[in-house]
């Protein structure tokens, strides 16, 4: 016990001396973003895989000691995490992460959310009262998680309020750059419709001039009936639809038998840097893999 | 470590006060030889819990707890009706049967609805990790008043499980043992899911078996294993950092495991030692 103890203030040592802030993100976009402004002021986890549903998350020990001794969480806080975030928090009993607290940085109060439905109605769907939580695949709004990120890692350590601010604009200046390069990479595109398992990529549509309005799904979160499946097949064919995309946990089964029916390609995609290969580098690299993956797909 | 205590209190409350009961009746439930009914008959209660959400009510309304309940008096019916004399139809046949059936129709009940899947899901893998304080509190309550039924009309229902001369009113008996079991199994496949409330009902009864033949001492072996198991599991997946129910179904296994390589030297070595005097 005492030569752990030991190991465990030696580990913690360096970490002391500098006395980063312990930063939690719900899921890997948020922390890639948080990496990038914090740089190496902050520690930064991510409780969800980038592979994973973030609907649902399995809950593990490590979670809850994580959320226990973080100085700050940040969530995208539009009930994405609802399933799983609120029994976690309460066990750790980490005050700094109430509600209010301003180690609790949410992003969604800062976004205009797609979707927002005028009544819920559970025969809907599994519907979000706030909106479609799915928004960070819009890079715009990926900006205001960073700006909102920058001006909660500066509420908490104001020593590094400015590297936070610099970073910030670092991280402005290079989404506004490639902007740029992804409108022109999918400008040939305007308009066309697109194909997803899930109802997860309306802002990413919407900021590209792409339509990703037919689903696999016959409502959110009800896996595909025969019916259903026919009926998206019948207007693929009809509207000559090339392209299906699907997400690492989402069945590509259903996805290739479509794609065969229809002739239509099976694109990889993700929500989260690491969910495809070639996407572990952060937000950029992510957004960079989609418009092109996207874009080589409607291509053929 | 005070810190992994902080957050393992509760599920290791959960997993040493709640399964003394569950050993209790697994031996039971060895005993009759219908190791799945604990399966089927959360299955049927989680069939209860789909029709709430299709009424629209929400999942721990009240209204969703006596659907979940009158669903499983209605197995604990079931169960009571099928068990007969007649051989040529084993009961294990009719309680894999309600389980399927209970199971294929919750999936057709929700394929309309909505957050269906995501309910039916959390009503049958429930995680100790995140066991709250009051759950573990009413559950211990509802087990101490069934544990007081079972040690009052102890003769009744041992008469029936072991088959000596049965009750007057064996049915009704029988009845009662199913519907209490149900409440059992049902609350804590809320707190602890499916997997592991059958492993804390059938591991610790079979380890008893394996070692002792007096009921008492399976019930003390028994009880050892489950702790020792808890104890253990939680411990286990603390440091390596694995979902706390598997780790826990696990480590029971690995007891069992050795229970029985135990049990086997043993007779092989009370069957050398007849050899020799022979």
């Amino acid at each position: 016990m005492k030569i752990r103890t030991i190991i465990l203030f030696a580990l913690l040592m360096p970490a002391l001396a500098h006395a980063k802030l312990n930063v939690v993100a719900t899921t890997p976009e948020l922390a890639a973003i948080a990496r990038d402004i914090g740089g190496n002021r902050i520690e930064v986890v991510s409780l969800a895989k980038p592979t994973e549903d973030t609907h649902f998350v399995d809950p593990k020990p490590s979670f809850v000691v994580k959320l226990a001794r973080a100085d700050a969480l940040i969530e995208g806080g539009a009930e994405l995490e609802i399933g799983w975030l609120p029994p976690l928090l309460e066990n750790a009993r980490n005050s700094r992460l109430a509600t209010d607290a301003p180690g609790r940085i949410a992003i969604a109060p800062g976004v205009q959310l797609l979707e927002v439905p005028t009544a819920l109605d559970r025969s809907k769907g599994d519907v979000h009262a706030m909106g479609n939580p799915h928004f960070m695949t819009d890079p715009l709004n990926a900006k205001i998680a960073a700006q909102r990120i920058a001006d909660g890692l500066a509420k908490l350590d104001a020593a590094g309020a400015e590297t936070y601010r610099s970073n910030l604009a670092k991280f402005n200046t290079r989404i506004d750059a490639k902007m740029i390069e992804w409108h022109k990479t999918l400008a040939p595109f305007l308009g066309k419709r697109i194909v997803a398992y899930h109802n997860t990529w309306p802002d990413f549509g919407a900021r590209f001039g792409l339509k990703i309005d037919l689903f696999l799904e016959p409502k959110p979160g009800i896996p595909p009936t025969p019916a259903s499946l026919a009926e998206v097949i019948a207007k693929m064919k009809a509207e000559h639809l090339r392209v299906v995309i699907v997400e690492p946990y989402q069945n590509r089964k259903t996805a290739d038998a479509v794609a065969i029916a229809t002739g239509a390609v099976v694109v990889p995609v993700a929500q989260y840097p690491g969910g495809v290969k070639g996407t572990e580098g952060g937000y950029v690299e992510l957004i960079d893999y989609l418009v092109n993956a996207i874009a080589k797909g409607l291509a053929q | 470590m005070i810190e992994s205590f902080q957050i393992m209190k509760w599920p290791l409350l959960a997993c040493l006060l709640l399964p003394g009961l569950l050993v209790y009746l697994g031996l039971h439930i060895v005993e009759r030889e219908i190791i799945f009914v604990d399966l089927a008959l959360a299955q049927v209660a989680a069939l209860g819990n789909c029709v709430a959400i299709l009424l629209g009510h929400d999942a721990h309304d009240w209204q969703t707890y006596a659907w979940s309940a009158s669903f499983t008096v209605a197995g604990a019916g079931i169960f009571t009706v099928t068990k007969t004399k007649n051989l040529r139809v084993p009961q294990e046949a009719l309680i894999g049967i309600v389980y399927v059936v209970a199971a294929a129709l919750g999936i057709l009940l929700l394929s309309r609805s909505a957050e269906g899947n995501e309910e039916l899901r959390r009503t049958l893998v429930g995680d100790v990790l995140l066991v709250r304080p009051v759950e573990v509190g009413k559950t211990f309550g509802l087990y101490a008043v069934i544990a007081v039924i079972h040690f009052v009309f102890r003769r009744q229902f041992l008469a029936l499980t072991l088959n000596h001369e049965p009750p007057r009113g064996a049915r009704w008996w029988d009845f009662l043992f199913y519907a209490l079991f149900g409440f059992v199994v049902t609350s804590f496949v809320q707190i602890g899911g499916v997997l592991l409330v059958f492993s804390y009902l059938i591991i610790p009864a079979v380890c008893g078996k394996f070692l002792a033949n007096s009921l008492p001492v399976r019930l003390l072996i028994g009880w050892l294993v489950a702790t020792l198991g808890s104890v253990v599991g939680l411990w286990a997946s603390y440091v390596g950092d694995w979902p706390t129910g598997a780790a826990v179904v696990c480590t029971l296994g690995v007891v069992l495991l050795l229970v029985g390589m135990t049990s086997c030297f043993k007779h092989w070595r009370n069957n050398y030692k007849k050899e020799k005097l022979t």
